[in-house]
């Protein structure tokens, strides 16, 4: 469209410099989007990472749109655990890796404070004692940084 | 009370609860704790483990943890105090005690409830029976009085001159009854004096453990090497008297070879990386397969003090003694897998004949060796000196927890770097050791203050925060007995306790006190400063903290030390 403006008001000497600012123009974009793209990938991985509630710290991070994304991947993949596993659906964002054994030894790195599992007993989770849990309610703790997956 | 059939009364009850365990901080305890470790990782027993240091730090993680447990497992702690009142535990608590210190309280043995002993009731043990120390109060004085009373309104129907001779008959009584009653708490006092007097320690927690997974027939080769280990470090901190550790290590010999009989031959021999227990008749030169043989030498207690390494001409009878074995000084300064072969090959014959000339008659002790991979060979002390040296590590500036945590560590097979550097920890606090013992009897520290010796580390001493530990503390007295006794020539302080002070916390102003009975040959390791600490403390209102489960290290206030000595010195004469 500008090319044609230029050829018409005779300044065809300009359509070089004209296509070349056109091309960088599209390079940009191009790069933008890729990270935009890449920006939206990691955010995906965050929500296995971390689960459906993100510290406030990456949030911190995220624009607005961002935040929207995430929260239509979350209800994207929760409708689609549900739909899998008969009534009560799968969450397969647990156990990322084939688990060895039901319960884990883990040992506390700093102090958490009480921690509540699914029959309802507190454990009291202070810095260097050893632990022995269920794998399941270990998980999210030892992807924190909280706990250590104690190998013997 | 003490329980009977391991199995049944302790491990079925707790196989489907949730447990904490309150494990005290010395290796036996350690590895008591990974034998139930393991046992509970085959049944998956959930359970929380929860170092402590002291009694107060066990009141306070009880504290914590009393909502949400209702069994709890004390290794190597407990056992030498009233429990209950201690604590003040609700009524649904259970305690299961594994403790080797003795003597065991009496409140501790007769309660029927709330604590179960894991100890085995040997014939050692000594305990008062039932009706000497308790005695039902409330039915002597109702009976007392009713008959009193009953006499007296009979007698009030009476004429006066029979109701005066019921009355004489009923004084009567009362005076037999109270007289009898006082003889009966002087009795009592003096059963319990005898008994709590001295403390020892009684059989290996971690051979309990391994006995306990026995019974399952859940038994490893791994859980063996933690038992011996655990008897190792009795034997290696002078806890238990030399004959009843050759008696364990026959019992543990026994399943020793249970474990090794396998049809090994050509064809289906173990892979080189199982591990493999073997008994041996080592030498008592500590770590000496890790270090250089004469390194070892020098630093092994039992060595340095026959030769009296401190003096020139101690010095002059180790060259004689390597010369006479025909080990050339190179070699013997080289790191010991780097030796010739041909010097290796007779080396504990050969060392035991030449130190049989120089004095030395058991240069040799029975002990176990594993051996798993091709380069990985250990003695079960040099795992004793390593852990010991992790867990009492000063160099940087970690609380007691993170040091159990690496000692618990250093334990497993699968932590061999870890274990690297305890032995080398090992070596640096044995040569401190060594140093720390030739200055104090060159310059005279070791002092007799009449009824004990006594030496005080004064603060400017090189390694002296490594003494501020009870285990390192308690090796250097051991060793600095041992070389006094044979350096003096007065017959008198050979018999005599040492006391040994050395400063704990300097901010605080803190020193920590340790005292170790006579060195002998025939010593029962019966120790009596507990009490008399405890009592000098009390008399001159020293401030002091008796917070360590071995009753005789106590923690006391710099200023106060000389008047505690000195009540000391009254207490003892």
């Amino acid at each position: 469209q500008v090319t044609n403006e230029a050829k018409t008001e005779g300044k065809s000497e300009l359509i070089p410099s004209i296509k070349f600012r056109h091309c960088c123009l599209l390079r940009n974009q191009r790069c933008i989007t890729a990270y935009l793209y890449d920006r939206l990938l990691r955010i995906r991985a965050l929500r296995w990472e971390y689960g459906s509630v993100l510290p406030t710290t990456i949030r911190f991070h995220m624009c607005a749109e961002e935040v929207e994304w995430f929260n239509q991947y979350k209800k994207s993949l929760a409708s689609y655990m549900r739909s899998l596993g008969g009534e009560e659906g799968l969450d397969i964002t647990q156990d990322m890796k084939p688990p060895k054994s039901l319960y884990i030894e883990v040992r506390c790195l700093k102090d958490h404070g009480e921690f509540e599992i699914d029959d309802g007993t507190v454990i009291l989770l202070k810095k260097n004692s050893q632990h022995f849990l269920p794998r399941w309610k270990c998980e999210q703790l030892i992807r924190q940084g909280v706990l250590e997956h104690v190998i013997s | 009370m003490f329980v009977t059939d391991i199995r049944k009364e302790f491990y079925d009850i707790v196989v489907n609860q949730r447990v904490v365990l309150l494990v005290s901080l010395d290796i036996d305890a350690l590895c008591a704790c990974k034998i139930l470790q393991a046992l509970f990782h085959c049944d998956q027993v959930q359970y929380t483990l929860v170092p402590v240091t002291g009694w107060e730090n066990l009141g306070t993680a009880f504290l914590e943890h009393k909502e949400q447990y209702q069994y709890f497992v004390l290794i190597n702690c407990g056992a030498n105090v009233d429990l209950l009142e201690t604590l003040q535990p609700e009524e649904d608590s259970i305690f299961f005690i594994c403790d080797t210190h003795r003597p065991v309280d009496v409140v501790n043995i007769y309660n029927d409830t709330q604590i179960k002993l894991l100890i085995k009731q040997d014939d050692d043990l000594g305990v008062p029976s039932y009706e000497d120390i308790f005695h039902d109060d409330e039915d002597e004085d109702e009976e007392g009085n009713r008959d009193d009373s009953g006499n007296e309104s009979d007698g009030g129907a009476e004429p006066s001159g029979k109701r005066r001779r019921f009355d004489e008959a009923a004084l009567e009584r009362r005076i037999e009854r109270q007289r009898a009653r006082r003889e009966w708490e002087a009795r009592r006092r003096e059963i319990l004096f005898d008994y709590e007097q001295y403390e020892y320690h009684g059989t290996s927690a971690a051979m309990f453990m391994f006995e306990l997974a026995w019974v399952m027939t859940k038994d490893t080769k791994d859980m063996l090497w933690w038992s011996i280990i655990g008897l190792t470090d009795q034997w290696v901190h002078d806890k238990i008297t030399h004959m009843k550790y050759v008696t364990d290590i026959v019992a543990l010999q026994r399943h020793v070879s249970r474990h090794n009989h396998r049809n090994e031959d050509e064809e289906n021999s173990l892979s080189i990386d199982c591990i493999r227990i073997s008994f041996e008749y080592d030498l008592r030169l500590a770590l000496y397969q890790h270090w250089s043989l004469y390194e070892s030498i020098c630093n092994s207690c039992y060595t340095s003090c026959n030769f009296k390494l401190w003096s020139i001409n101690g010095q002059k009878k180790l060259q004689e003694f390597l010369a006479d074995m025909g080990l050339p000084l190179k070699q013997v300064r080289q790191k010991f897998n780097s030796m010739d072969i041909s010097v290796k090959e007779n080396l504990r014959e050969v060392i035991e004949e030449s130190s049989n000339k120089f004095g030395m008659k058991d240069i040799r002790v029975q002990t176990f060796s594993v051996h798993f991979g091709f380069k990985n060979r250990f003695l079960a002390s040099d795992v004793v000196h390593a852990a010991a040296a992790l867990l009492e590590n000063v160099e940087k500036e970690e609380c007691a927890t993170d040091n159990f945590i690496k000692a618990l560590d250093c334990l497993s097979r699968s932590n061999i770097e870890r274990l690297h550097v305890g032995i080398d920890l090992a070596k640096k606090k044995l040569k401190a050791i060594q140093q720390t013992v030739a200055s104090c009897i060159c310059t005279n520290l070791l002092l007799s203050q009449g009824p004990f010796l006594y030496c005080h580390l004064l603060e400017g001493t090189p390694d002296v925060k490594l003494f501020s530990k009870p285990l390192a503390l308690s090796l250097l007295c051991k060793y600095l007995l041992k070389a006094f006794v044979c350096s003096t020539r007065n017959k008198r302080c050979k018999v005599l306790p040492l006391i040994m002070a050395a400063p704990r916390d300097v901010d605080k102003g803190t020193v920590i006190v340790l005292g170790i009975p006579p060195e002998s040959e025939t010593s029962d390791k019966k120790n009596f400063f507990g009490r008399a600490f405890e009592k000098a403390a009390e008399s001159t209102s020293s401030r002091a903290l008796h917070d360590h489960f071995d009753t005789s290290i106590i923690e006391l206030k710099m200023e106060d030390r000389s008047k505690f000595l000195d009540a000391l010195i009254t207490l003892l004469s």
